[in-house]
């Protein structure tokens, strides 16, 4: 019988899966380019948090460190996002 | 007790670990940053090798990649849990089966640069192709000290030097291990998914 971090760990875990399997999905390019770009964007941008929270147990508010972390995986969506605009 | 609190000044918020694996870790993490920035720089320049690149590439491998990866890095959650409960049997088991994920991810990595021999995927003349072996060694590279972390921190918990009270060693090995992890949520969809 699993404990409530553990049943957490689990769901966080299942829901990072299931986010992968979407992303690969996208690779098959269901949609326009850019639409793409924007959903994989989103996607690394919560699979990251999900980790840094979770996983890693960043979650002391007014943290620089946790700050400076979770702003990682709001810098690179965007860059994915610039990139696909730029028409890369 | 907050472990944490022993190595931080009073008054600063704790962190996970120790601060010296925090260090390593923003390390990392700036590296693959520049190489983040190196993909959409080469992106911009060669838009027909990259629009073209992730089809080259076997797509099955970078999704079970994907999912050993965060498989392990729950396992390695499932250690720490375990060892806050005191039960350093269960956290090194746990730390066992991360391990065995960090192998499997090596061991796939390596099937699927043979994939890429046999099928022309070499690093020459195309940049989507160098700056995907660019990305995934220096990613295997850091795989390695991971695994390297994780079997020093199974021989500690092995000869019981850790418990709920005392476990700072197996977090940071735990935590270089999601920051491995971190950096791979980022590189599977610039070389698989984005065309």
């Amino acid at each position: 019988m699993m404990n409530i971090d553990e049943s957490r760990a689990t769901t966080v875990w299942l829901g990072l899966l299931a986010l992968t399997l979407g992303s690969a999905w996208l690779g098959e390019g269901v949609f326009p380019p850019g639409l793409t770009a924007a959903v994989v964007a989103l996607i690394v941008g919560v699979k990251g948090l999900l980790v840094i929270r979770h996983y890693m147990g960043l979650t002391e508010p007014g943290s620089r460190l946790r700050l400076a972390v979770r702003l990682y995986f709001v810098v690179v969506p965007a860059l994915i996002l610039v990139s696909a605009a730029l028409g890369g | 007790m907050d472990l944490a609190a022993n190595v931080a000044p009073v008054g600063a918020p704790a962190v996970p670990g120790n601060r010296g694996i925090w260090v390593g870790i923003l390390c990392e993490m700036s590296e693959f940053a520049l190489m983040f920035l190196a993909w959409a720089w080469f992106r911009h320049g060669h838009p027909e090798d990259f629009r073209a690149g992730p089809a080259m590439l076997n797509a099955g491998a970078g999704v079970a990649n994907t999912a050993v990866m965060l498989t392990s890095g729950y396992f390695a959650v499932r250690a720490l849990l375990a060892i806050r409960r005191d039960d350093a049997i269960a956290a090194r088991n746990w730390l066992v089966a991360a391990l065995l994920g960090g192998l499997t991810f090596l061991l796939i990595k390596a099937l699927e640069f043979r994939w890429n021999i046999e099928h022309g995927v070499v690093g020459t003349g195309n940049s989507f192709v160098a700056m995907y072996y660019y990305l995934t060694f220096n990613h295997l590279v850091h795989v390695v000290w991971g695994c390297l972390g994780l079997i020093w921190a199974i021989l500690r918990a092995q000869f019981g030097a850790y418990g709920a009270a005392d476990h700072e060693g197996l977090e940071a090995a735990v935590l270089y291990w999601h920051a491995t992890d971190l950096a791979w949520i980022v590189i599977f969809p610039l070389l698989y998914v984005l065309h």
